[in-house]
């Protein structure tokens, strides 16, 4: 099928208008938004470390495993506090803090309930889909070295979320009610989490459509390879819509 | 296993779509949540050639439609994610239907070969012309005729000329149908007069000196939607053959002695077992699909796994030779005119 109406002709003639066009990465606006887009990014590794170190205490047999993959995810922070200090940024840990809190709050409630589905859920799928996605749109815009950086990360971040997953996928008979609610409660938080940063993602030349839309890929992507099908997928999903 | 990318044909028709298979949160949605929402795999389908030889696909929704045109990022991401997926999935051959294929073309997508962690595999996909182009081809054979227009004495006017399926009707009617006189139209100059040296033949007209000279007119290429035929200066009979997407041609020739037919559509011997086609408001949606999409089971049936329709005027006589041998052998056939308008049209 090859053909299309005129005034859609005229559209599709006029490809990649801003193709390949990247930010102004020393602009004031820009390092304004990267101040908070990288401490956001710089905090989000913390957490994680803080994260799998304490999921280890709720499966001793397993902390050691958890442990190293804590420590990757200190590498990580390390990367990108680096990408901060070459733009000469000073990252917003403070604005950071706040935008984790929730989530943070939820974890936290969760590991002392002894929750491990959910703390799983909020770490090795929300959260770490919510990175790979914020990467994946980020290294197509990104500066030189934070491109090289981020590149390096997305590579490690695809080993938490298949360790998470298969948890999730050996434990699904017994998991599922538990994933399913605490689902309900958090991926709202990952959409207002999306939308505080909206505006400084964009400075960045990150659309939130186009973070949104990576962010499904890689939830739907996780809970399918969990062994949920396409309709529980889809309820899980409305969360995040309404 | 074969797969088709496919989408909806209008943002209601989706959501209404959606719902009905029990994707809630993108029924709900507005528009910027479908240009967030992420390609989904909606069926899988089983099914038997003639041959006895049975093969399995995947039809995956883009959950591109077309108000997103005009957003040209999104269009893209949605073609380049849903091909993602069919490799994901590890489908061997893929159709990109409706748009998509238009998209991958016109926007370049083969600059964007990295979705992600996927390096996407050229061969798995087709664009499914040689197929359309060997569909139209032998539905203007088959209905011209059958209309009382003989073929030898015909004029037949190929509107989008110069594009994939447009060049590939022309070489084939101009050598292997044998019709009269070819009348080329398309938007550019220079490829029509590229075009009329390889073919040897044809006369290069605007689309308004060549519609009162022909008795036949395959569609490929875009209708202007302004644009109004005085239908009394049309040559009675007259067969259009509608290969354009979206199909719309009907709309505009109403009148007696013009014969609308949608081009590049098959029937399949059988019935299938799916609900997608529903999607495109196929007659016979249980049987009746694009060709494009055939396309992809062919190649599976054959075994052919490999970007069989790529690129542009790559199309040769051979090809079609080959797609169209094996559509027949795997239970395909062309739509044709219904015989009571043919009736009627001789009478």
């Amino acid at each position: 099928m090859q053909t299309v109406e005129t005034h859609q002709v005229a559209v599709l003639d006029r490809p990649n208008g801003s193709e390949g066009h990247l930010p102004d990465f020393n602009s004031e606006n820009y390092k304004d938004a990267y101040s908070r887009i990288n401490a956001i990014v710089i905090e989000g590794e913390q957490e994680a470390h803080d994260n799998y170190v304490s999921i280890g205490t709720l499966i001793p047999d397993k902390s050691d495993e958890l442990l190293k993959l804590a420590r990757m995810e200190l590498k990580h922070m390390r990367g990108f506090t680096a990408c901060g200090k070459n733009l000469g940024v000073t990252a917003d840990m403070k604005f950071a803090k706040e935008f984790f809190s929730p989530l943070h709050g939820n974890f936290q409630e969760a590991l002392t309930a002894g929750k491990l589905t959910t703390c799983f859920l909020i770490q090795a799928i929300l959260i770490e889909a919510f990175a790979i996605s914020a990467y994946h749109v980020y290294i197509r815009v990104a500066d030189p070295f934070a491109k090289k950086i981020t590149e390096g990360v997305v590579k490690d971040e695809y080993l938490h979320l298949n360790y998470g997953q298969e948890w999730l996928k050996a434990n699904l008979a017994t998991c599922k009610e538990e994933l399913i609610q605490a689902n309900k409660v958090n991926l709202p938080l990952i959409r207002s989490m999306l939308d505080q940063v909206a505006k400084d993602a964009s400075e960045l030349s990150m659309d939130r459509e186009e973070l949104m839309e990576e962010f499904m890929i890689a939830y739907q992507d996780s809970l399918t390879e969990i062994g949920l099908d396409n309709r529980e997928i889809a309820r899980m999903a409305l969360a995040a819509v309404v | 296993m074969f797969g088709l990318i496919g989408h909806s044909t209008s943002f209601e028709d989706a959501r209404r779509k959606a719902l009905e298979l029990g994707y809630d949160h993108i029924a709900a949605g507005d528009l910027d949540v479908w240009c967030s929402a992420p390609p989904q795999l909606v069926e899988h389908v089983e099914i038997k050639s003639p041959s006895g030889k049975t093969i399995e696909g995947a039809y995956i929704d883009s959950c591109f439609v077309p108000e997103m045109l005009g957003r040209f990022k999104t269009a893209r991401r949605k073609v380049l994610n849903a091909m993602e997926l069919a490799q994901k999935k590890d489908i061997n051959i893929t159709a990109l239907g409706g748009f998509t294929s238009i998209i991958f073309e016109n926007f370049n997508l083969l600059q964007h070969q990295l979705v992600r962690s996927t390096t996407l595999e050229w061969e798995r996909f087709t664009t499914g012309n040689t197929h359309t182009a060997w569909v139209i081809c032998r539905q203007l054979e088959i209905n011209a005729p059958a209309l009382g227009v003989d073929l030898s004495k015909a004029r037949v006017a190929v509107v989008g000329a110069t594009g994939d399926i447009g060049s590939a009707v022309c070489r084939w009617l101009s050598v292997r149908t044998g019709v009269a006189e070819l009348l080329l139209v398309a938007r550019q100059q220079q490829p029509l007069i590229d075009l009329q040296k390889e073919l040897g033949g044809g006369r290069v007209l605007s689309l308004e000196e060549a519609l009162p000279e022909a008795d036949v007119v395959v569609w490929v290429a875009s209708m202007p939607r302004t644009l109004e035929i005085d239908q009394t200066k049309l040559k009675s009979p007259c067969l259009m053959i509608d290969g354009g997407y979206p199909k719309n041609l009907d709309s505009k020739f109403a009148g007696s002695g013009v014969h609308v037919l949608k081009g590049g559509i098959v029937e399949f011997f059988q019935d299938i077992g799916w609900n997608m086609m529903e999607l495109a408001e196929m007659e016979k949606p249980q049987r009746q699909m694009f060709a494009c999409f055939a396309e992809a089971m062919i190649l599976e049936f054959e075994n052919c796994h490999t970007n069989f329709s790529w690129g542009r005027n790559n199309i040769s006589l051979e090809k079609m030779d080959f797609i169209g041998e094996a559509s027949v052998r795997h239970g395909f056939s062309t739509l044709n005119i219904k015989p009571q308008v043919h009736q009627a049209a001789v009478a």
